[in-house]
């Protein structure tokens, strides 16, 4: 993993004003579907194909009052820091706004929500893809509600091996090894330092 | 409309074993005979009574880091106990119990008492590289297959079980027999076909066939020719995405046939595969072998012609779509030859298989047709007979069995199956299965 000299040494930089915040975030146009229109969604599903939902509003109505938006997965993976430069993967526009890509839990009668991240590595060849893919997932597990299901891969055509890359982010079984992996665990946490818990 | 789960079964929750782990468990592996359920989580197994619902007894010290898998050895004297775990600390442990039989008998829990001391840890079996993912004994207990991230299967065999009887509860004598090295990815899981009459219908190989799945997305087939070599015999491809694992039809239906082949994906689809038995060509064979008696054995044979000895294996199902996610977890009943399957998603599925006769009925019912995928490509008199959401709340479920109740909640203890799931809370939960 330690790599004597730096992937990229020139980075393009965002500055602090530049990036996405929840000011901002009200002025430009919301994601994915209005959630304001879920509920309706939702209460014509649990009718129609799954009577046995209907038990369960309570609690999915509960979740969808609480559901995470964009922007506040945005916050949680944007503070950390690229493993190889002294900046954020939100300076660094690894982690991009329009890239996280929300199905919330109101929307499936299961209560499951998925999180799909993209990522756009510095560079093409960038070896530290997988790393940073890690440490996304990892924040994520750590901060979101289990009913989240979080898929990290590499934003298509942004890396040589995205095939590989994507497919060992999405093992569950090599993610938790990989977690356990001493030097690997180090470096992950390194870069978790910036997030603020 | 009428949900699916209406029409022939149904699963509901039993009260979780006692206690919850309250961390990641990774599968939880049942006894062959005995009322015992080993459970990996983190660097420890716990082993619960299925007479007492409870913890039993706990294994640690042995592995370094988390315990992926753990399987029970067969065929051993009466009143012995040995399993082999395996951990993503790139070895397998052997460990057999020492604290004689008396829980089991008067189950009554112990848990008090139950702190690992009786549990010994025999034998480290070290060769893989990286984590070791899978374990499994063959059905005599004689060979343990074990597979990694390195891509590699290694057979050892047990050489202490075939003379003394292992008296000295030590882990006893393990030779490497083989080393199998053609998957391109992580080998997720091993399994071993049971023995089953049409087994042994192949005469050119011995009898124990060995199955791995694969993260390279395929499945293959590994027997013994009569060198003594292990060899591929078939690879399966059909799966779009890593392989979790598989597992041989415990019963099959005659006494001739070959047991198929169950595999689950994470392309969300369970899959079963059939021998392609071609009794002319056997026959052939047979015929051919006895009147060149004198000939040498295979090993006689140039490479060339042993490519002849390969298997074709088909897939002959697609059991009815189920899952939105990775399918981590499917079981097969030996009892009553339902299988029921798990995953990401947190839903429990059950299946039935009918004749394909009843199929072509069954695709004019409503129900199944809105389900997504029965009708399609060769569910082959499959059925989906119940599904539960939310098995373990909001969180993944990563293993389910089948498994006989010895509870005092069951009538004919020892023969009523249950099923039990294994999940990311960290709850082992039973469930029962009514058919009407």
């Amino acid at each position: 993993m330690q790599k004597s000299d730096l992937e990229n040494a020139n980075p393009t930089i965002l500055n602090v004003s530049q990036l996405p915040s929840r000011e901002q975030k009200r002025a430009i146009a919301r994601h994915g579907p209005d959630s304001s229109y879920d509920h309706l969604l939702f209460s014509r599903e649990s009718s129609s194909d799954t009577p046995s939902v209907s038990e369960n509003d309570g609690r999915f109505e509960h979740v969808f009052d609480d559901a995470l938006d964009q922007q506040e997965i945005y916050d949680l993976i944007s503070t950390v820091s690229d493993p190889e430069h002294p900046h954020t993967l939100g300076e660094l526009n690894v982690v991009r706004l329009p890239d996280i890509h929300l199905t919330p839990p109101q929307r499936d009668p299961r209560g499951l929500a998925t999180v799909l991240v993209e990522l756009t590595p510095t560079i093409n060849h960038c070896s530290l893809a997988t790393v940073i893919g890690l440490a996304v997932r990892f924040r994520l597990e750590q901060a979101l509600p289990p009913n989240y299901r979080i898929d990290v891969r590499m934003k298509e055509g942004t890396h040589a091996q995205d095939e590989q890359v994507n497919k060992q982010l999405a093992d569950k079984e090599r993610v938790a090894a990989a977690l356990e992996n001493d030097s690997l665990q180090s470096v992950v946490n390194t870069m978790l330092k910036t997030c603020i818990v | 409309m009428a949900p699916p789960t209406a029409a022939a079964a149904e699963i509901s929750p039993l009260p979780p074993l006692h206690p919850d782990l309250c961390q990641r468990a990774w599968a939880s592996v049942p006894h062959p005979t005995l009322p015992l359920l080993a459970t990996p989580h983190a660097t420890l197994v716990t082993v619960f009574s299925l007479a007492t619902l409870s913890k039993h007894s706990v294994l640690s010290g042995g592995h370094a880091r988390s315990v992926r898998a753990a399987t029970w050895q067969p065929g051993l004297a009466p009143g012995k106990l040995r399993l082999v775990t395996g951990s993503f600390d790139a070895t397998a442990g052997l460990w057999s119990w020492d604290g004689g039989m008396e829980r089991e008998v008067t189950a009554n829990g112990g848990e008090e008492e139950g702190n690992g001391e009786e549990w010994e840890f025999n034998l480290v079996l070290e060769g893989h590289e990286n984590e070791v993912k899978g374990v499994a004994f063959n059905p005599s207990g004689q060979y343990l297959a074990t597979c990694s991230r390195d891509k590699s299967v290694w057979i050892w065999e047990d050489v202490g079980v075939a003379g003394g009887d292992g008296e000295d509860d030590d882990g006893g004598e393990w030779e490497t027999v083989a080393v199998l090295n053609e998957h391109e990815g992580d080998v997720k899981a091993v399994a071993w076909c049971p023995d089953v009459p049409g087994r042994t219908g192949h005469s050119r190989y011995s009898a124990d066939v060995l199955a791995t799945a694969s993260y390279d997305n395929t499945v293959r087939i590994w027997r013994e020719d009569s060198d003594g070599e292990w060899v591929c015999v078939s690879v399966l491809e059909g799966h779009d995405a890593t392989v979790w694992g598989l597992q041989w039809e415990p019963k099959p239906k005659d006494d001739k046939t070959f047991p198929r082949l169950m595999t689950f994906s994470a392309d969300a689809t369970i899959r079963v595969w059939t021998l392609q038995q071609d009794e002319e060509d056997e026959e052939a064979e047979r015929q051919e072998a006895s009147s060149n008696a004198f000939r040498p054995a295979w090993g006689g044979i140039p490479n060339t012609m042993r490519r002849e000895l390969r298997e074709e294996w088909e897939c002959t199902a697609i059991l009815p779509k189920a899952h939105t996610r990775e399918v981590y977890s499917a079981t097969w009943s030996a009892g009553s030859s339902l299988v029921a399957s798990t995953g990401s998603d947190g839903i429990i599925a059950l299946y039935g298989e009918g004749s394909p006769e009843e199929d072509v009925e069954m695709a004019s019912d409503a129900n199944l047709k809105a389900t997504p995928g029965s009708t399609g490509l060769g569910t082959n008199g499959w059925r989906l007979l119940a599904t539960v959401a939310d098995g373990h709340g909001s969180y993944e479920i990563n293993h389910i069995t089948w498994c006989r109740r010895f509870d005092a909640g069951t009538d004919r203890k020892g023969e009523e199956e249950m099923l039990i799931t294994t999940g990311d809370d960290g709850v082992i939960r039973p469930w029962q299965v009514r058919i009407s």
